[in-house]
């Protein structure tokens, strides 16, 4: 991490980002009025986003219509309104397997395999876009993320995420049977779709309340902790849970090799 | 004295050995000394009948074996401690070898230390003699002529001191000694500090930290806080925006500053409290909570945006967002204390006031407001 | 003086005739190395702790070479990236370095570390096995009492220790601690404020328990440890009841060399463990969890396994606070922080004088009694381990929670009615199990061994075969006292049958020898 010596603090930094944003805003209302609706896809064929378009709600009509409704609208007691949510939402909830949901529960699980394809959770998303955009995800996010500020990161990973997702990213428990997921190999478009569009009971961390160069260094202090770095401090981390796991541990591995020792020392040879 | 020993055993009663006689083994010289110490061999037997068997040979080997693998293995760690390389280089993988250095320690270390302990222990085990004694165990105090002496020697020492007689004595020393004694414990009087104000008053108090004037929301940063940084159905912990405000100085300060939807932001505005009725406590969707849990004081940020609670995660209280914080469960009595908001000139968030009611943890005069019982 | 004949003639006689010149030793030595020990598992569970804290001494004082205790600000720089540039304590940062910078550094805290956890887990279980036996009886009460004593100040001492770091979840332990505090009535504020010199968490904190874990409480624990071993030694060991085992003498081995070999061998057996875990167990990652500030938290967030159970009560608590507006307050964490724990020290303190009281057995015991023996005390003993283990439980129950996919709230409430309820059922269940197990030690001991034969009398009645413990009368009955031996239950414990296997790794293979008698003959009850 080159960029680390790279810090800005307090104010300048605040108005700095304040400032690019504001530009950065002008710039997309800018593109947007110009090439709207082409902004979907990188592709400029009207027909070609159509058929994405299509082919999302066609899928849509199948796999979701039933909680959330006609044209997203959402259904009462079953599925909230998808208008407004935006491609992010949708490809992070289809992606991670967590929609379409099996079973109305405390939240929607994580999946090993996701329902859909990713080109198809990219249908829906369009689709989704199509009832009403939402926020977008840089697509220059990898190279974001390299020259982000780790520090910078841990700072805000400290104050924002750990107090549910934990100090060492492993995740922990909500109310009433909610969770907070490990955030164990979780790749940065998932880190950042997830900050923009607040999934379940996750807040919103949208592009005002931290830049996409304050996520950047949130997603590279994440990655860092909990995907790059090997632990020094031995061969099991024993889930960095803490203390508690450390308590079993005890018990079980010293403990108990101390009391078998004991048992050979006293026992009649 | 109930159990008192009556020396059952042959041993005390044996005939004594005189020590003087040249022709004593060794081992009659030895049973003497257990005799003086009232102890009888039930069974001793070498451990090896004949000795230099090929199975005692073969046991010292394997004694021998673990003391030199032992060795070896403290070697190696002396050689890794020094030679292996150690120093942290940021990201890694188990191909680096400085993230294998405290596993190697920690293995070779082991080794030689268990390795030796199993050689000493195999060698008290499995060479040294079989035996088994028992030794009289004189439980029960003293004998009746010990206690009786020492009695007479105590009453005497009484009787020469006089304690009996000069009872002024006795009471003058009593009467200066507790005076002693708290001068030996009042120095600890420098810990002693008036905690004032300091669980009342927080750094949102604008006359005692700001000249007066309100004082605004801040990041941790310093960067100011405007509606529009707090994106719908987000949180963000906000300090007040005074020297050192985001610091330890100010432990009780920290809000949560959440921005509601609207459904939800209707529910709190009909469920607020009336002492935040009066003074207009949210402004817009927007309400500020204190981050300190009203149990024990952690910061109790867990935020729900769908289920619209915060979750303390030390002790899992939960508090409902749209009901002024109340607690919902487990183990905190009172409700988060809102910071009433306002918006200034400049388009920059600002605390009207205080807290109304003290944040944080309760403690015995706290200033209570009948609204915390509603509910 | 004239050398004998027979006796070494060697440096070590000489050694040790200027020595005993001088110190006169040679009376106190011969009793020394003569003393006789009994010999157990469970007289082995004492030492363990005991060796942890030599331990923890030697890395400790590694450490304090290199630990700031100051709560001065420092900008970090040193190794560890994601720290780099971040505003921390120099308490905080001189952990780091030991971690990252010392040569060595890690693995000396891990290792303090797990000794800890071990130095403390060694003395629950030690302190079950003296009271599960009745070990505490007269005249041994004063030691139970130290023992205790001991418990607590190693708790404090743990507690401080993983303090000083002043790291993300270290300082939340202090915030709870502070709130703590705050909630005794009348001197909580003042408490407070001469704990943390004024508002948490202020900055002399860390100096503060810093030469209390350093100095006053090692040297507490020190000296407790030293006056509980030399009692152990004054008093004489308890020991087993059995055969030729009276209250009145010792039987085992002595303590040179037999003992004090198999002492080195343990302490340095528990050594080695201590140093493997250090070496592959992770533990306490300070450096993930970053400085404390009071508005940063991790889910998750416990204190170390002996203090779980304290945070599990606190959490099992309900929300009663008691409040006279606007005068008086008795926050809720009052009852199971401060009462709780001032409960959890003296009822076990005081518990020999209670048993005293109650069962006015005043005598003295040196033979230990088997748990079954005494069913009362041993049920007492369960409910308490049953109690402690939901506490602890409870300490950690979001992440029982999160793993095991259990609501937080069902498992807040399972703690609760649980904390309550199973204390009760394990009691009579106890009681009963030690009921049955000394009946069924009687039923040995009037009829015989079980052999597993099943034979046919020529009605056609099936019996099982016993094999009598003595010579039976005439009704096939035993006249054999019942007194808290250990009664064979298994034919091949009473030598009619050789043990089916031998050895502790690996089988011994033995020709069986038992008066040349078969096989079928001992079965068919001939022998």
């Amino acid at each position: 991490m080159a960029a680390s010596a790279k810090r800005r603090r307090g104010w300048r930094k605040r108005l700095g980002a304040l400032a690019r944003f504001t530009g950065a805003l002008v710039i997309v209302g800018g593109l947007y009025s110009v090439f709207s609706p082409g902004l979907y896809a990188q592709e400029t064929d009207p027909n070609a986003i159509d058929s994405e378009v299509v082919k999302g709600q066609e899928l849509y009509d199948t796999s979701c219509i039933s909680c959330h409704g006609d044209n997203g609208e959402g259904v009462e007691g079953r599925g909230p309104s998808l208008i407004g949510v935006g491609s992010a939402a949708v490809e992070f909830q289809v992606n991670t397997g967590r929609m379409p949901m099996a079973a109305q529960g405390a939240q929607a699980p994580e999946a090993a395999y996701p329902v859909f394809t990713e080109e198809e959770a990219e249908w829906l998303g369009a689709y989704i876009d199509y009832l009403g955009g939402g926020a977008v995800i840089p697509s220059d996010l990898d190279t974001l993320v390299d020259d982000a500020d780790v520090g910078a990161g841990g700072e805000l990973y400290r104050v924002n995420c750990s107090s549910c997702h934990g100090f060492s990213g492993g995740g922990g428990a909500l109310s009433s049977g909610a969770h907070a997921p490990s955030l164990d190999g979780v790749t940065n478009l998932e880190l950042y779709q997830a900050m923009l569009t607040g999934p379940q009971n996750m807040p919103v961390f949208a592009d005002n309340q931290l830049t996409p160069e304050q996520k950047a260094d949130l997603i590279a202090y994440v990655q860092f902790i909990v995907n790059d770095d090997r632990d020094p401090g031995g061969v099991f981390n024993l889930g960095r849970f803490g203390p508690s796991t450390e308590g079993v541990a005890i018990f079980l591995v010293g403990m108990t090799a101390l009391l078998l020792t004991t048992l050979w020392i006293a026992g009649k040879s | 004295m109930t159990a008192h020993n009556d020396s059952a055993h042959g041993a005390a009663e044996r005939e004594t050995v005189d020590l003087s006689d040249p022709k004593l083994t060794r081992l009659e010289v030895f049973k003497e000394g257990l005799r003086r110490d009232d102890i009888e061999i039930i069974h001793y037997e070498p451990r090896f009948a004949k000795p230099g068997t090929k199975a005692e040979k073969r046991m010292e080997r394997i004694v021998g074996g673990l003391f030199l693998l032992s060795g070896l293995s403290a070697t190696l760690f002396v050689a890794a401690y020094i030679f292996w390389p150690w120093e942290y280089e940021g990201p890694s993988t188990w191909r680096d070898p400085q993230t294998w250095y405290t596993p190697i320690l920690g293995v070779t270390l082991g080794l030689a230390l268990l390795l030796f302990a199993v050689g000493v222990l195999t060698w008290a085990k499995k060479l040294l003699p079989i035996e088994e004694l028992v030794q009289d165990r004189h439980d029960g105090g003293s004998s009746a002529e010990d206690r009786r002496i020492a009695e007479a020697t105590v009453d005497g020492l009484v009787e020469d001191m006089g304690l009996k007689r000069r009872p002024f004595l006795v009471k003058a020393a009593l009467l200066g000694a507790a005076p002693l004694g708290l001068a030996a414990v009042a120095p600890l009087g420098a810990l002693l500090k008036d905690p004032g104000d300091m669980l009342t008053v927080t750094g949102w108090n604008a006359e005692k930290y700001n000249g007066g004037e309100p004082i605004r929301l801040m990041h941790k940063d310093g960067a100011l806080i405007r509606p529009d940084m707090v994106s719908v159905g987000g949180q963000i912990t906000a300090f007040p925006a005074i020297d050192h405000g985001a610091s330890n100085e100010f432990p009780t300060a920290p809000i949560l500053l959440i921005h509601l939807r609207d459904d939800d932001a209707t529910i709190l505005h009909g469920n607020l409290y009336p002492m935040y009725q009066e003074v207009d406590a949210l402004w817009g969707n927007f309400v500020a909570y204190s981050k300190i849990c009203t149990h024990v004081g952690c910061p109790t940020s867990l935020y729900e945006q769908q289920s619209q609670r915060l979750l303390c995660p030390c002790h899992q209280s939960q508090f409902n967002v749209v009901d002024n914080a109340a607690p919902v469960f487990g183990p905190a009595t009172r409700h988060l204390p809102i910071l009433p908001l306002s918006v200034d000139d400049e388009g920059y968030f600002i605390a009207t006031s205080d807290f109304l009611v003290p944040p944080g943890p309760a403690f015995w005069n706290r200033p209570s407001l009948p609204e915390e019982d509603e509910k | 003086m004239k050398r004998r004949k027979g006796t070494s003639d060697s440096l070590l006689t000489k050694a040790g005739g200027e020595l005993d010149d001088r110190f006169k030793l040679a009376g106190p030595a011969r009793v020394l190395l003569n003393k006789v020990f009994p010999d157990h598992w469970s007289f082995l569970l004492g030492e363990i702790a005991l060796f942890s804290f030599i331990l923890l001494l030697l890395s400790g004082t590694f450490l304090a070479l290199f630990f700031e205790p100051s709560m001065a600000h420092v900008t970090y720089e040193g190794a560890y990236v994601p720290l780099q540039g971040v505003e921390m304590t120099k308490a905080y940062e001189s952990a780091l370095d030991i971690s990252f910078e010392v040569r060595g550094g890690l693995i000396m805290r891990q290792m303090h570390h797990w000794a800890t956890l071990l130095f403390m887990a060694s003395i629950l279980i030690h302190m079950l096995r003296i009271f599960f036996t009745g070990a505490f009886r007269a005249p041994r009460e004063t030691n139970w009492m130290i023992g205790i004593l001991l418990f607590w100040v190693g708790f404090f001492e743990g507690f401080f220790g993983y303090s000083l770091p002043d790291d993300g979840l270290s300082g939340t332990g202090l915030r709870i601690m502070e709130g703590m505090t705050q909630s005794v009535p009348f001197i909580g504020p003042w408490a407070s404020a001469a704990l943390f010199g004024g508002q948490f968490p202020g900055t002399s904190v860390i100096s503060m328990i810093y030469i209390i874990h350093v100095f006053i409480f090692p040297l507490i624990l020190l000296g407790l440890i030293v006056v509980h071993v030399g009692l152990v030694f004054a008093q004489k060991h308890t020991q087993w009841p059995g055969p030729g085992r009276t209250e009145h003498n010792v039987v085992g081995f002595r303590m040179f060399p037999n003992y004090i070999m198999k002492q080195v061998g343990f302490m340095l057996f528990i050594w080695g463990v201590i140093a493997a875990m250090a070496g592959l167990f992770q533990i306490n990652p300070i450096w993930l969890f970053g400085p404390y500030e009071v508005a940063v938290v991790s889910s998750a967030s416990q204190p170390d396994f002996y203090v779980m159970y304290l945070d599990g009560l606190i959490r099992l608590f309900p929300a009663w606070e008691f409040r006279v507006p606007p005068y008086f307050t008795l926050p809720a964490v009052f009852w199971p922080a401060i009462a709780g724990m001032g409960l959890s020290v003296l009822l076990p303190l005081l518990y020999p004088a209670l048993e005293r009281r109650f069962t006015k057995d005043r005598g003295h015991h040196n033979l230990l009694q088997r748990p079954r023996d005494n069913p009362a005390r041993t049920g007492l003993g369960v409910m308490v381990v049953v109690f402690w283990v939901i506490g602890t439980v409870s300490g950690g129950n979001d992440v029982f929670a999160e793993k095991f996919h259990i609501s937080l709230n069902a498992m807040t409430w399972a703690g609760r009615i649980g904390i309550v309820v199973l204390p009760i059922i394990a009691y009579y269940v106890t009681y009963r199990i030690c009921l049955g197990l000394q009946q069924h030690d009687r039923e040995v001991l009037a009829h015989g061994l079980e052999t597993g034969i099943l034979m046919r009398d020529p009605n056609g009645r099936f019996y099982e075969v016993h094999q009598p413990l003595a010579e039976p009368d005439e009704h096939g009955h035993t006249e054999l006292e019942y007194n808290g031996w250990v009664v064979p239950k298994k034919m091949n414990r009473v030598g009619a049958l050789e043990p089916a296997d031998k050895g502790f790794f690996k089988s011994i293979e033995e020709p069986s020898d038992n008066g040349g008698a078969s096989r079928d003959e001992i079965e068919s009850g001939k022998h």
